[in-house]
């Protein structure tokens, strides 16, 4: 759901339809990690519209009002081909989805083949662990670990790099993998298939604790832009 | 910092976010700190800091005597990331807004800010809430958190139980004193919109309301007890013409609309 720069969403929209053999695949947007912000459910559904897809958002706040579905949450996020999960704070995220028991759900999802993305803390809470730094200095939180690594985000950020670095390279951190803002990584159960990107210079890699080191290992990021260019050519 | 006596403010309802017009409860949060310009925090959690309600906080309080902050647990704001346990413990009166209690306390407990908020009551923080954000200070409540009225624990912080909205969603009543009856939530109380109970410790001390004739009981297993509840006298004034509504928020209400979920 970058401003104008539809490419990665096009991408993961391509995924679930092609999964699901569909032309509409079901997508479901969860913004828990952004308390459910009103103006973050509205860029969905623009990004999202319902010419490409069905779209729905799911509530975790209001549910004494709906949760915005119809049903139960659980039979509802098992019938989507995609889930995207938007940004925020990934412990608030985690916390919240604990308590709903949404953990759970999501990773049977998973299981199932439903494709599950997102961006920032909709990236890290798919992950065994990853980094914070919602309260200063970086800390290692755990995700749902359904992918045995580690993730940082805003990895262009060059003091969250440097952090990320730090805790891999101390042990505190198994091996991990780094994204900055508009590249994505594309597991394939729990094996990384593709890095993408939205933005030409954006960068995934690599990190891997050695003798008191971490050692970077970029990887090959394929620009989606370019893609497209040459398919309309 | 302040050092006195821990001290809670529970609202069945009412405050900022309820009753915008009627500044009485929350002109009596500020009188609950010794303090001549308290430090007053708002923490929006449990209703997914709406920036609406951030909104109506300053527009509630900014004019008062109190130095305004609020602290959101899903966006780093202007002032970026700060060290939670001093910020907190700084505050003279804490305040937390409604919403979803199971998502309040899940999320406090991620961030370890349950402990801290402890950690402030006993040190003399005024803790004051409504709805979820009273409930929480007690061993438990009735919560609609999952879309029905249901039992929910609490911090535990007050050893009784409390269901707020006694006049204004009545659906919670019945459930709350079947659960006291029952014995899965010990004896406590019942409060309307616009009724707040102070308590010192773990005692209640008093009941005031911002609206003449509403009420609260004392619910415990076979019965219940009406409180003395003392009116804090008409504060209502004009309200303020609204702010305008975000283009965004009202493309998102269009929506609700069309899907039919209003």
């Amino acid at each position: 759901m970058e401003s104008g720069n539809p490419l990665l969403d096009d991408y993961v929209v391509g995924l679930a339809a092609a999964a699901a053999g569909t032309d509409r695949p079901k997508v479901c947007f969860v913004p828990t990690a952004s308390g459910d912000a009103d103006h973050y459910i509205v860029r969905f559904y623009r990004a999202f519209p319902s010419s490409r897809c069905e779209p729905s958002h799911v509530s975790l706040f209001r549910r004494d009002r709906g949760s915005g579905i119809d049903g139960d949450i659980a039979s509802h996020l098992l019938q989507q081909d995609l889930i995207y999960v938007g940004g925020g704070s990934v412990l608030s995220l985690l916390g919240a989805w604990k308590a709903h028991g949404l953990d759970q759900v999501l990773a049977e999802c998973w299981r199932r083949g439903v494709v599950l993305c997102g961006l920032s803390a909709g990236s890290l809470c798919w992950f065994s662990e990853a980094v914070t730094a919602f309260h200063g200095s970086p800390e290692r939180v755990e995700g749902l670990g359904l992918l045995p690594y580690g993730n940082c985000v805003h990895t262009n950020d060059a003091n969250r790099h440097e952090e990320f670095r730090a805790l891999v390279g101390a042990g505190e951190m198994g091996p991990s993998y780094g994204a900055d803002d508009g590249a994505a990584l594309h597991f394939v159960g729990r094996d990384l298939g593709h890095a993408v990107a939205s933005r030409k210079d954006a960068k995934a890699f690599r990190l891997e604790g050695i003798g008191g080191e971490a050692l970077e290992t970029p990887l090959h990021v394929e620009y989606l832009g370019e893609q497209r260019r040459l398919a309309a050519a | 910092m302040t050092v006195g006596v821990p001290t809670i403010f529970a609202m069945g309802g009412g405050g900022f976010t309820m009753e915008p017009e009627n500044p009485a409860l929350d002109e009596f949060i500020l009188s609950l700190s010794p303090r001549p310009i308290p430090r007053l925090l708002y923490l929006p959690t449990a209703s997914g800091d709406q920036e609406a309600n951030v909104a109506h906080f300053h527009n509630a309080f900014d004019h008062l005597h109190c130095e305004t902050n609020q602290l959101s647990l899903f966006r780093l704001g202007a002032t970026g990331a700060i060290p939670l346990r001093d910020y907190i413990l700084s505050m003279d009166i804490v305040y937390v807004g409604g919403g979803s209690m199971r998502n309040l306390l899940a999320i406090w407990r991620a961030h370890g800010l349950d402990r801290i908020l402890v950690e402030a009551w006993e040190r003399g923080t005024v803790l004051a809430g409504l709805s979820a954000g009273a409930m929480c200070w007690f061993t438990g409540g009735i919560s609609c958190s999952t879309g029905v009225p249901e039992v929910a624990p609490g911090l535990g912080l007050l050893p009784g139980s409390l269901s707020v909205h006694r006049d204004g969603e009545a659906s919670r009543l019945p459930v709350f004193r079947d659960a006291v009856n029952r014995g899965e939530l010990p004896p406590g109380w019942a409060a309307d919109d616009g009724v707040g109970l102070v308590f010192k410790k773990d005692h209640f001390v008093r009941a005031v309301s911002s609206r003449a004739g509403a009420g609260a009981a004392r619910v415990f297993p076979g019965g219940e007890e009406e409180l003395d509840v003392q009116w804090l006298g008409d504060r209502t004034h004009a309200q303020a013409p609204p702010a305008p509504t975000p283009v965004d928020i009202r493309e998102y209400r269009e929506h609700r609309r069309r899907v039919g979920r209003g």
